[in-house]
């Protein structure tokens, strides 16, 4: 053999042994020590007694593997300011240590899922899965009925289980508290590292959609296109509240509370605006916080249109001294002493309770309500504890109280 | 068909509905396993027994055993492998989606496969093996490494960690096994068919090593601005731009390999492959350029990355495969080749690909900017629907290439793939084999 093809083969031998070294070298550098130094994050930066996944939630976990849904929606918020004021924090190590095997993703043409724990009421989610178009018309997620026996109101174990999986994904760290955040931060032990430091910026859970109760006042709006709105509100509101505002859409069957009749319904602008940027919380009511605010008054007028002005009722003067005593005894508590919302049970109730100073229901739908309570909302039916006269003097008290510019819009 | 099926389901999204099986997920997982495993590997082992027997001048290991790699990948691993996907036992992996026990029986395979092609070139000694002979033996032994690492290993690793793992599976099975067996068609088919040796062995020895050094190290570039390590992060995004230069070296010296045979060659082996290898330093680039950060900040989750995943494994990975069959089938006088049909194939193939990688990327870019501009999110998917509906139509141009292929291979009269060969070489010989030697005098 010439000395050429000798050196040759030399190298070769030489090349291949650092070809396989290369190939150990990246699983070193690239998955064995980011998973050491990944664990060692882990064990700094979690919270001392961390959530664990429920048996519910880890077969729920099974069912999105298996459908794929991670090929549409990811779990991982990466640390950049876009998808931080989109869907919250960047995801922390130590928040998929149970993610096994890991759900990341690589393709979004569904929103990142990481925290939407919370972020939507059950039953939408449930109505959501069964048939997406019914509660977004524009979507392209594939409906699952077949975790379903036959309607949304009644799912497999399956369906359950991956409800109970998406309602828990963020979770953990909601739950870590300041108390957790803060011991992340000492973990982290980053002060200097601008990037980490992302982690512990803006709300852990900056979903626009996620209904907030809180006192803070909403951006007023004012002005608006109609037409605009109207458009708008059949893309994305009819879905729910029905075309008309007859609350009829094709979701609203399977929502409890129920979606509002809007065309029943008028409101003072301010609690529109109240209603779009938060949300009601405790129904599947979501907030728009996503859309312009010229979007959201443009919305708000459309609204207001669906309930066209009637001829008021005369109110007997029989019923107008009746219906302020029955408010005083049975409704005040909750509804406050003024109509406002703000009664002292207020605060205890899973769902505000209505501001009458800032909407006012029409007649029938008052008196139905009283008649038949809202499902789903801590509003009782009142055919036990009130008559018939009772209940229409009461409807009629209420509506007296809406102010359409009250003078403090503040919450609901 | 997968593919198809799952592309109009994007834009009809009840369709299969009430079949669960037909799930969009499920559909996607069959999708890149098939094309993967089913199509390329399938069509990698059979030019495998065309170019390995010319490559080391004896015949491969046992024939018994080419029949049962064959039963082994398409009825232990692809059959059930897909029959499992869609009953819902699978795993959520990108690239791994057949579920654990499929894995052994294809790794198993693998091994099944080493054994009958590599021996021949160890016999032959090292010193004298041919550029396409280390691709051959590099893409064997590395997938054997790499795909348990990135199948089995993510299955058992949790989130952030696991991640790691799997990205850096993502671009092995991309890099240490399609495309080494793509370039090792792409230096075999090109001399064979211009009748020259490859324009510089030197090149392409340095680009089969540095390809062998720096694929391995790109994996994390799948997840830029994740918690993985920054360290982790940043080494696979210089990888990432080192692999570019890399592969201007590589197809340089493909494209000098080619030259005189014109823009369309007539010969069709050549001309796919050809238009593989422009394809290849497209992808490549393209790939280089969106794992930089101020790029991927953009892309990253966006249809962009779904077209450079397409130009990749078809617009470079199934050009070469399908050059490589058709090489082969010129050369085999049993062979029924219709000529029309591959032309046909050739032409819708382009289109297609062409068509559906500009499609995505414009799709890409237009999802990309919504996102940042903080619009809603549901506007990003109508936004996306035009480029959806085309894809749709797109891919049906796709699937007919690939009928037209799979009709110009299996109809026709048999040995007419015989003429359409390229004319012998001045020597008058048409010895492939003759060309394939490395210079080694050279050096």
């Amino acid at each position: 053999m010439s000395r050429a093809g000798q050196a040759l083969r030399t190298s070769y031998l030489v090349a291949s042994v650092a070809g396989v070294l290369f190939f150990a070298l990246s699983v070193a550098l690239l998955g064995v020590w980011p998973a050491r130094l990944l664990d060692q994050q882990t064990a700094a930066m979690a919270p001392e007694k961390p959530l664990e996944p429920t048996t519910s939630e880890k077969r729920g976990r099974a069912v999105y593997a298996r459908e794929g849904c991670a090929y549409c929606h990811t779990q991982q918020i990466r640390y950049l300011h876009a998808d931080m004021s989109r869907f919250g924090a960047p995801t922390l190590a130590w928040e998929t240590r149970r993610d096994t095997p890991h759900l990341w993703g690589t393709r979004r043409i569904g929103p990142d899922l990481s925290r939407v724990g919370g972020t939507r009421s059950l039953d939408w989610q449930y109505a959501h899965l069964y048939a997406p178009r019914a509660m977004v018309a524009a979507s392209v997620m594939p409906g699952y009925p077949a975790l379903f026996d036959g309607a949304p109101d009644r799912p497999r174990q399956e369906a359950r289980d991956l409800v109970a999986y998406l309602d828990a994904l963020g979770r953990a760290r909601e739950l870590a508290g300041p108390e957790g955040e803060s011991r992340a931060r000492a973990g982290c032990n980053c002060p200097d590292d601008e990037m980490q430091q992302m982690a512990f910026e803006g709300p852990l859970n900056a979903h626009p959609a996620r209904a907030i109760r809180t006192p803070d006042a909403a951006p007023a709006l004012a002005g608006g296109d109609l037409e605009r709105g109207q458009a708008l509100y059949g893309r994305h509101c009819a879905t729910c509240h029905g075309t008309t505002g007859a609350g009829d859409g094709p979701g609203a069957r399977y929502l409890a509370p129920a979606p509002a009749k809007l065309a029943e319904h008028a409101y003072a602008t301010a609690r529109l605006a109240d209603v779009l940027w938060h949300g009601v919380a405790g129904s599947a009511m979501p907030a728009w916080r996503d859309y312009s605010t010229e979007d959201r008054a443009a919305l708000a007028l459309a609204v207001q249109a669906l309930s066209a002005p009637r001829p008021e009722p005369e109110v007997p003067a029989h019923l107008v001294t009746l219906g302020r005593e029955v408010y005083a005894a049975n409704c005040a508590q909750c509804h406050g002493v003024d109509g406002d919302g703000r009664g002292s049970a207020a605060g205890k109730l899973t769902m505000a309770p209505a501001n009458f100073t800032a909407q006012r229901l029409s007649l029938t739908e008052a008196v139905r309500v009283l008649r038949e309570g809202v499902h789903g909302s801590p509003m009782a039916p009142w055919t036990t504890r009130l008559t018939d006269a009772e209940r229409l003097a009461a409807a009629h008290y209420v509506r007296s109280l809406f102010r359409a510019a009250p003078p403090a819009m503040v919450g609901r | 068909m997968f593919g198809l099926v799952a592309a109009w389901q994007l834009i009809a999204p009840d369709l299969g509905r009430d079949v669960a099986w037909l799930g969009w997920g499920r559909v996607r997982y069959a999708h890149t396993q098939g094309i993967m495993l089913g199509w390329l590997a399938n069509a990698f082992f059979a030019f495998l027994y065309h170019a390995v027997p010319i490559l080391t001048g004896r015949p491969v290991t046992s024939a018994r055993l080419g029949v049962w790699i064959f039963a082994l990948w398409n009825l232990a691993v692809m059959a059930p492998g897909w029959v499992l996907v869609l009953a819902g036992v699978s795993q959520p992996l990108e690239w791994a989606e057949f579920p654990l026990v499929v894995d052994v029986v294809a790794v198993l395979a693998l091994a099944l496969a080493a054994v009958q092609f590599l021996p021949g070139f160890f016999r032959r000694g090292i010193e004298s093996l041919y550029v396409s002979s280390w691709y051959i033996i590099g893409g064997l032994v590395f997938t054997l490494l790499s795909y348990p690492m990135g199948n089995v290993v993510p299955e058992f690793l949790p989130g952030a960690a696991g991640a790691a793992i799997s990205g850096l599976w993502i671009h092995d099975a991309v890099g240490l096994f399609v495309t080494p067996m793509a370039l090792a068609i792409l230096y075999f088919v090109i001399p064979a068919s211009t009748g020259r040796p490859v324009f510089s062995h030197f090149l392409s020895m340095l680009g089969f090593w540095l390809l062998f050094f720096l694929y391995p190290l790109n994996g994390t570039h799948h997840y830029v601005y994740s918690v993985i390590p920054m360290a982790a992060q940043l080494t696979a995004i210089v990888a990432s731009a080192l692999l570019g230069v890399t592969v201007v070296i590589v197809v340089t010296n493909l494209f000098l390999s080619m030259r005189g045979a014109g823009l369309l060659p007539k010969d069709p082996a050549l001309r796919f492959v050809g238009t593989g290898t422009f394809f290849y330093v497209i992808v490549s680039l393209q790939g280089s350029a969106q794992a930089q950060m101020a790029v991927n900040e953009t892309v990253h989750f966006t249809d962009w990355v779904v077209a450079h995943s397409h130009m990749a494994m078809l617009g470079f990975a199934s050009f070469a495969a399908a050059g490589g069959l058709v090489h082969a089938w010129q050369r085999m006088p049993e062979a029924r080749y219709n000529a029309t049909a591959i032309t046909w194939a050739y032409w819708m193939l382009v289109v297609g690909l062409v068509g559906m990688v500009v499609d995505l990327t414009i799709g890409g870019l237009v999802q990309g900017e919504l996102w940042k501009s903080g619009a809603p999110w549901i506007d990003s998917v109508t936004a996306s629907r035009v480029y959806w509906v085309a894809r749709a139509h797109i891919g049906s141009i796709l699937a007919a290439g690939f009928i037209a292929l799979l009709v110009g291979l299996t109809t026709g009269p048999r040995g007419a793939g015989m003429s359409v060969r390229p004319a012998p070489s001045t020597d008058g010989r048409d010895e492939v084999a003759p060309r394939l030697a490395p210079a080694t005098e050279a050096l």
